[in-house]
């Protein structure tokens, strides 16, 4: 994991007393609310429906088990007891006083985190794959490009004042589980013929009001050029973004007015003043940063024996719960935060406590996040998967169903968020529920729900998505089919118009079935949706519902 | 009046210029950060109706479509954010000014033309902020090359003149990018700062604290920043009557550049007469026991005397001088004393202390030069050869886990 050093120390440290000037001036009324709002959320500070909500970063997922500990120390102290993992590799705190966010600024800088960028309209938290560093299917670690984007990008002064916000996202891997498409600027890593690492740059995705996918716009940028180039294509939308109409302002209206060779060229105009200069990434300033992501002394025999009975439930979760890790001898494990009754993305300060005393007995005191809201081991011993499970099964934290359909991503909803215009986690719940009995007969399937337009869920790349809309002060659902956030991405289509809450569930379940009605052997859902397409589906709801009608 | 800040080489400057537009903005209420504050965003942004000032000290500004149709010479230029600085190359001229409007603070499309006019256009003559520029901006704008700053009718000029000093070490550029020695020299920069807002920190929290010097040269580098900031930290040393006649002579050198007087403590006679009697004045060679006997009637009852009635105290220790260091905290407990202790060079390596030692021209030990690494008593302490831990040099007869004096009993607690 990145090892801060006396420079990343002492900018946090600088960050947190900066904050705690403007807080106490803000307090003293010596700073309005217009000119406060921008400096509270590039410091992750909310103002929500109950109380303030403090997002802080996870950097690329990664999380140590000293840090997860000081994470349930905060929960205890400055919130109620728990906290809420999201969609973007970031944790929440629901229930913060503005007048101790300084101070929980301050723990966190003790243990090399903060909360720098996670809101507002900048460069935000930069994203990855959950294994990367671990996946067997990985090209390129995209891990120390991530760390080098981070450091670049955080308190930047030219790029604090965007037109709007900015996500970053890398990924190193065959399977896209970042996200890519729907990112505002995404680099894909591969090697080229020549072994060196280059990237495929994408501009322009993003979900919200106007979903669009990412746009390539280079396919063979030197690893060298990574913040020259990242430069260039924020320079270019700083200056040209919309900022007359917030719903115009993400760069990916700008890549779709001009369209995406007519942006490339902009910024390859602005590249070429900047290409090999002071910000070109030196081998040095690489394998430094690389340096810090050295695996964990991952010598577990390869053959073990045998140490526990096994389980009876073990085998289910073994095959969702558990992926495969570069080194055959170990596993990368997911710990589902999707429990019945709970939020999703969800736990406790005694969850987190137990939690990284786990990744300290089992995985090298390391941890990740993912975007699908769960919690990561990336380093088990296969010999020790099944200690592992009965450990987790003792605290109801080992629910097989990683990418199954109680699997939701959600975003906190109606019930917290003062954007929403629904509520999102009873209806996961009550979907969860209607296809529990056909779960396992299902198989794989991406389900995401999200309580507005803003797609915290994204729901626009759910094979399943369902957005949240508000008809007449009540709570109504629109449900998307076909979407998927690896493979370059794809943007779900609606399925007609919105339905209410005790609808939604049934007619998912519809689809569900249907699904199981035309499956040929082995496929999946969304293979099936792409093999027939969305519209097929479409058709068979209709029918089945005039039967009903 | 709007208050003008200007920096150049030698520092900071305010002045009060008449202002054109200085219409005072409105108080609101601060929101307390609880309850129902749900409302529909209004997605257009209310455009300004025209510029933020219409004139500088030296008369009208001049837009950039009228700078372009004839540059004046000693004219000033005021851009607005949709302007296209480009179109001044090559025809910057005379210009004695160039000013930025920044109509609303979430517009930075400003930051990205002072960039331009410093890095592309080359431009090296005044460029001021104006419009809503607070003292929470001012940080970012001047690195990004703004050297003046007319603010926001409400903002006062001493928050800005305080927030200019917000960063001291960017994370852009070489220390990112560049080769090991940059981010190395940004690095070392960062653990000076790191020690300087440590010392501060400790001076406003603390009632009493003190440095326990032993004049090691990790010692003077904390004595020299304390000096230095003239932080209320008091200095004290323990005479253990067996001291190098160098160590004794840098108390008075170290008084006598630094302005400060260094309190020493001497152990008891009696108990040191006593000792001597039972066990001859080297018994320490003797045992692990009748060494630590030594060093707890010469330097830890001395040092309880001089931690009597404080509530901090602050240590030179480094985490690689030694392996019964290697877990050092920068803060913690001593539970035995019960008060705080800092060892704010935890982190710090040798070569650290050496460049904090030149860079700030640190008097050092004559003992030094002579090839010692770990300053103590005379028959207790050697020259360590090249290549050996520092603490080689100590006690060098024991084992390595025994090799402390018992002044720092967390560590040992470890």
């Amino acid at each position: 994991m990145y090892r801060y050093d006396a420079v990343d120390r002492l900018i946090v440290e600088e960050r947190v007393a900066q904050f705690r000037d403007q807080t106490a001036r803000y307090l003293a009324g010596l700073i309005d609310e217009d000119a406060f709002k921008p400096l509270r959320l590039q410091n992750g500070l909310y103002i929500q429906r109950y109380a303030p909500m403090l997002r802080i970063a996870i950097p690329y997922g990664a999380l140590s088990s000293a840090q997860l500990r000081k994470l349930a120390t905060i929960a205890r102290r400055y919130d109620r007891g728990y906290a809420h993992f999201t969609t973007r590799q970031n944790i929440q705190f629901n229930w913060v006083k503005v007048e101790e966010v300084p101070d929980i600024l301050a723990e966190l800088a003790g243990v090399s985190m903060h909360a720098i960028q996670t809101s507002g309209s900048c460069v935000r938290n930069v994203t990855t794959d959950v294994f990367a560093g671990v996946a067997a299917d990985e090209i390129v670690d995209p891990r120390p490009y991530c760390e080098i984007m981070r450091q670049w990008s955080t308190l930047h002064p030219e790029f604090a004042h965007l037109p709007r916000k900015f996500k970053v996202a890398f990924n190193g891997a065959h399977e896209d589980r970042a996200a890519t498409g729907v990112h505002d600027l995404a680099f894909d890593l591969y090697k080229d013929e020549a072994g060196e690492v280059r990237l495929i740059v994408k501009v322009g995705g993003g979900q919200g009001r106007t979903p669009r996918i990412a746009s390539v716009i280079k396919r063979d940028l030197h690893w060298s050029e990574l913040l020259t180039y990242s430069e260039a294509v924020l320079r270019t939308y700083n200056q040209l973004g919309r900022r007359d109409h917030i719903f115009k302002s993400r760069i990916k209206i700008q890549v779709e007015t001009l369209g995406a060779e007519e942006f490339g060229r902009l910024v390859d105009e602005e590249w070429g003043h900047l290409r090999g200069g002071p910000n070109t990434l030196t081998q040095e300033a690489l394998d430094r940063v690389r340096r810090h992501f050295a695996d964990p002394a991952l010598d577990a025999p390869v053959n073990p024996a045998a140490t526990l009975p096994v389980a009876a439930n073990f085998q289910a979760w073994k095959r969702r719960n558990v992926s495969p890790h570069r080194d055959e001898s170990y596993a990368a494990v997911t710990i589902s935060l999707k429990r019945e009754g709970i939020a999703p993305g969800d736990a406790t300060a005694d969850e987190m406590d137990f939690l990284a005393n786990l990744a300290d007995r089992y995985s090298f005191g390391e941890l990740r996040v993912s975007h699908q809201q769960n919690l990561v081991l990336p380093h088990v011993a296969r010999a020790q998967l099944p200690a592992l499970f009965a450990d987790l099964d003792g605290r109801g934290l080992a629910r097989a169903n990683i990418k199954m359909a109680s699997d939701i991503i959600c975003c906190p909803g109606g019930d917290f968020c003062s954007l929403a215009n629904a509520k999102s986690i009873p209806l996961s719940a009550a979907i969860a529920d209607r296809l529990a009995p056909i779960e396992e007969e299902l198989g794989p399937i991406a389900i995401n729900v999200s309580g507005c337009i803003n797609a915290c869920a994204h729901h626009h790349v759910g094979h399943i998505g369902v957005l949240g809309v508000e008809k007449g002060g009540e709570d109504w659902y629109q449900v998307l089919l076909g979407g998927r956030s690896d493979a370059g991405g794809r943007l779900g289509v609606l399925l007609g118009k919105a339905v209410r809450q005790e609808e939604a569930p049934v007619l998912i379940e519809r689809l569900a079935r249907h699904f199981l009605s035309v499956r040929v052997a082995g496929e999946s859902f969304i293979a099936a949706v792409e093999r027939l397409g969305a519209g097929a589906f479409k058709q068979a709801l209709e029918a089945t519902e005039a039967v009903a009608a | 009046m709007s208050v003008i800040i200007e920096l150049d080489s030698s520092g900071s400057r305010v002045r009060g210029v008449a202002g054109e537009r200085a219409a005072p903005v409105p108080p609101k209420p601060a929101n307390e950060g609880h309850g129902d504050v749900r409302k529909k965003i209004v997605p257009l942004v209310k455009l300004p109706a025209g510029p933020s000032a219409t004139h500088w000290e030296g008369g009208a500004y001049l837009s950039l479509p009228q700078w372009l149709e004839g540059a004046e010479e000693g004219g000033a230029i005021l851009l607005q954010p949709s302007d296209d600085v480009r179109e001044l190359r090559g025809r910057i001229g005379n210009a004695a000014l160039i000013a930025v409007d920044f109509p609303r603070i979430g517009d930075g499309r400003g930051y990205s033309h002072a960039f331009l006019l410093r890095q592309r256009l080359g431009y090296g003559g005044p460029l001021r902020a104006l419009g809503a520029v607070t003292a929470d901006q001012v940080f970012a704008l001047a690195r990004v090359g703004f050297d003046s700053f007319a603010l926001r009718a409400d903002q006062s000029a001493e928050s800005a003149l305080a927030a200019l000093g917000t960063f001291s070490v960017p994370y852009q550029d070489a220390p990112v990018s560049g080769a090991d020695a940059d981010r190395a020299q940004a690095d070392f920069d960062a653990k000076v700062r790191l020690l300087e807002r440590t010392l501060m920190r400790i001076a406003e929290r603390q009632g009493r604290p003190a440095l326990a010097s032993s004049l090691s040269a990790e010692d003077m580098v904390v004595t020299d920043a304390i000096a230095r900031l003239g932080l209320p930290i008091d200095v004290f040393t323990l005479d253990t009557g067996r001291l190098h006649q160098e160590t004794v002579a840098q108390i008075a050198a170290t008084e006598q550049r630094y302005g400060l007087k260094i309190k020493v403590y001497r152990p008891d006679a009696r108990a040191v007469a006593a000792y001597v009697a039972a066990h001859g004045a080297d018994g320490f060679y003797e045992s692990v026991p009748q060494r630590k006997l030594c060093c707890e009637i010469r330097k830890v009852e001395p040092l309880s005397r001089a931690l009597a009635g404080r509530d901090a105290w602050i240590t030179g220790q480094r985490r690689e001088q030694a392996m019964t260091r290697g877990q050092l905290e920068e803060a913690e407990r001593d539970e035995a004393r019960d008060m705080a202790k800092y060892n704010p060079l935890a982190a710090w390596s040798w070569a650290d202390v050496l460049a904090y030692a030149e860079r700030f021209d640190v008097p050092m030990s004559a003992l030094y030069a002579r090839g010692y690494l770990s300053i103590g008593c005379e028959p207790c302490t050697k020259v360590v050869r090249p290549g050996e831990d520092p603490r080689a040099g100590r006690w060098w007869w024991e084992q390595e886990d025994s090799k402390e004096c018992g002044l720092h009993t967390n560590v040992i607690a470890r």
